[in-house]
């Protein structure tokens, strides 16, 4: 799993392993690896070793990484069918229920869900833009003080921006479509092009993760930073990394919300084990800690309507955390991911595109 | 091969084994044999790569800046040697920074010579800027001022280690012995110390030349998004969302060692001209 945020670590680490310990007997050790990297590791491991054992049982993935790793055979399944807790999730919800319109088919189970949100100081920005019409009218009035990564969150808020400048989501819905593809990504390209000149840096140059762009926006360098979960400038408020008064900001327009998964390798040395996990991780307790600010701050996948009581409204109180957004705010601003190739495809013309400056 | 030297051929290959092993790896993936998205045997990867102006910029770059820090590191290393090699803290304090992780060079870099760094709050303070982007950009800027100047500082206590090392032993004696045959402190030292301590850290620059090249944490840290920097364009193949794309990863870290291994045969090759003139 994705090792780089002390507040994840210390959910899994203190948290659920010595639960898991105390409640199963499953020793869980939770080990570096995310996305395309897994993809690697895995291949390899498949090419030296065979069919024999490799080394992770479980593996935290979402998107892309799920589309590889079916391509390439990495994932067994369908098992999640078999975990008692399965019956709480919210399939219904095209956010959980499909993985970046791709169908799970029971090769991974639905982990948390998170939407994306920009990152601000009202002190310092006390009027921010609520839509993507205001941001480019403001990042015009404020040169210098906006730019985005060049990974995952900085393509995700690319992509959010072709949403809104294509009529919508539904745009891009049902498969990847070349032409369809083509037209958002030249009216994407239209929107930057006059822009960049007032990104930071006059955008001849761009973060190269979202840990450099929380580094300049808490040193002042740039306004807003970004995030792929609504809840991390809690959590980062919380750990220093971020300022105190900062908040996050969710458009008008919407903005771009995804699950993310947990599977199963063909070669999993326990893969009993990582079933219990991932059913355990699915109970209403886990999913709770998980969701509190002062934890991880981790949207649920639980269907509220699935749950015995009490659980609901303990869910409802934590959801009415103050120093996060409302859940009604976030439900109705919530737009689907589309598929993968559609960020695929938006990663290369960007970098050949704006990052080369060579249309 | 003789009986005498056939354990050291035998540890060269030990030693030389990831290497090449490595290399057979690289070389089967970057023509889709093997790997993650291999799809059969295909040229395209390779001739993507190279016929690519990014890879070359990135090279170019990429070059330019290991050059130039080691370059001011291995100068800096013998003016130092030279002057600190009779005083024992002089030495202590020049071989320190060895201890420092390169990526907390960078950090250290990063949190100085930043736009809202050390030196630009200074700055602030003595009212020579007003906002942070008043200060240069010296980190992430195509200059690679801050790379340059963080991997010559890192690089700079092993080579000075290496430098004081010829200094105290052979060049040391040496010039104690054209001393005494009446030659003047300065032309002992131009004559004598000066060749026998380049020559000494030649080999030891070139690896940090070598190191420097393909190092990824400090360009992760300090380098601009454009040009590329080759190890950075590495990973970014070797993860890219398109899994034929990371054939590609393999055929940069084949280009790297090419260029590194260009470098250490051009200096053998050189070492030994040099060798059978003076003989």
């Amino acid at each position: 799993m994705w090792r780089g945020d002390p507040a994840i670590n210390s959910y899994v680490d203190d948290w659920v392993a010595p639960r898991m310990r105390s409640l199963y007997g499953v020793e869980v050790r939770a080990v570096e690896g995310q996305g395309a990297e897994l993809v690697n590791a895995l291949v390899t491991e498949r090419e030296a070793t065979g069919v024999r054992p490799g080394t992770a049982s479980l593996v935290w993935i979402n998107g892309e990484t799920f589309a590889q790793m079916r391509r390439e055979n990495l994932l067994a399944g369908p098992w999640t069918d078999h975990l008692p807790n399965t019956r709480l999730v919210d399939t219904a919800s095209p956010i959980i229920g499909r993985d970046f319109e791709q169908d799970p088919a029971g090769f991974e189970s639905p982990w948390g869900m998170v939407q994306f949100a920009l990152i601000y100081d009202p002190a310092r920005t006390p009027a921010p833009p609520r839509s993507i019409e205001m941001l480019a009218r403001w990042i015009r009035s404020h040169p210098g003080r906006f730019t985005h990564d060049q990974q995952f969150t900085g393509m995700t808020f690319l992509k959010g921006v072709m949403y809104a400048l294509s009529g919508g989501v539904e745009t891009f819905q049902g498969g990847f479509d070349e032409g369809k593809y083509r037209v958002g990504r030249d009216r994407l390209l239209e929107w930057l092009k006059p822009l960049t000149p007032y990104f930071w840096r006059d955008g001849t140059t761009y973060p190269l993760d979202v840990a450099a762009m929380h580094r300049l926006f808490a040193n002042g360098e740039i306004d807003f930073t970004m995030s792929n979960n609504q809840n991390e400038v809690v959590t980062k408020v919380r750990q220093g990394v971020l300022p105190p008064e900062a908040r996050a900001l969710v458009f008008d327009d919407g903005t771009i919300a995804n699950a993310h998964y947990l599977g199963i390798p063909t070669n999993a040395p326990n893969a009993a084990g990582a079933m219990v996990l991932t059913d355990f991780l699915l109970s209403p307790e886990a999913q709770l800690e998980k969701l509190r600010t002062t934890v991880w701050g981790d949207g649920t996948v639980l269907n509220m309507a699935a749950l015995p009581a009490p659980w609901p409204s303990r869910f409802e109180t934590v959801m009415a955390d103050a120093q996060a957004l409302p859940r009604d705010v976030l439900a109705q601003r919530a737009r689907p991911e589309v598929h993968p190739l559609y960020h695929a495809r938006l990663l290369e013309d960007w970098r050949q595109a704006v990052r080369r400056g060579t249309p | 091969m003789t009986r005498g030297n056939a354990p050291a051929a035998i540890a060269s290959l030990v030693l030389a084994s990831p290497v090449v092993i490595g290399a057979a790896y690289s070389g089967l993936a970057a023509v889709g044999a093997v790997g993650a998205g291999a799809d059969g045997l295909s040229g395209a990867a390779l001739v993507h790569v190279l016929t690519s102006s990014v890879t070359w910029q990135g090279v170019a770059w990429t070059v330019a800046t290991a050059g130039v820090a080691t370059f001011l590191a291995t100068a800096a290393a013998v003016v130092v040697a030279v002057r600190v090699r009779g005083s024992r803290t002089g030495r202590l304090l020049a071989v320190l920074p060895m201890g420092v992780p390169h990526v907390a060079a960078a950090l250290a870099a990063l949190l100085m010579l930043g736009q809202s760094g050390l030196l630009s709050r200074l700055a602030r303070l003595a009212g020579l800027t007003a906002i942070p982007s008043d200060f240069p950009a010296l980190v992430y800027d195509q200059a690679g001022v801050a790379l340059v100047i963080a991997s010559a500082w890192k690089e700079f206590p092993y080579l000075a280690l290496t430098a004081l090392a010829v200094l105290l032993t052979d060049a040391a004696r040496l010039e104690e012995v054209a001393r005494t045959l009446g030659a003047t402190s300065t032309q002992a030292f131009w004559r004598i110390t000066w060749p026998r301590v380049w020559l000494g850290t030649a080999p030891a620059a070139l690896a940090a030349f070598a190191f420097l090249l393909g190092q990824y944490e400090m360009p992760a840290l300090l380098a601009p998004s454009n040009p590329t920097a080759l190890a950075l364009l590495t990973y970014e193949r070797s993860i890219d969302p398109m899994l034929a794309r990371r054939a590609e990863a393999h055929v940069l870290a084949l280009l790297a060692l090419v260029i590194s291994a260009s470098i250490v045969i051009l200096y053998a090759r050189l070492q030994h001209r040099g060798q059978s003139e003076s003989a």
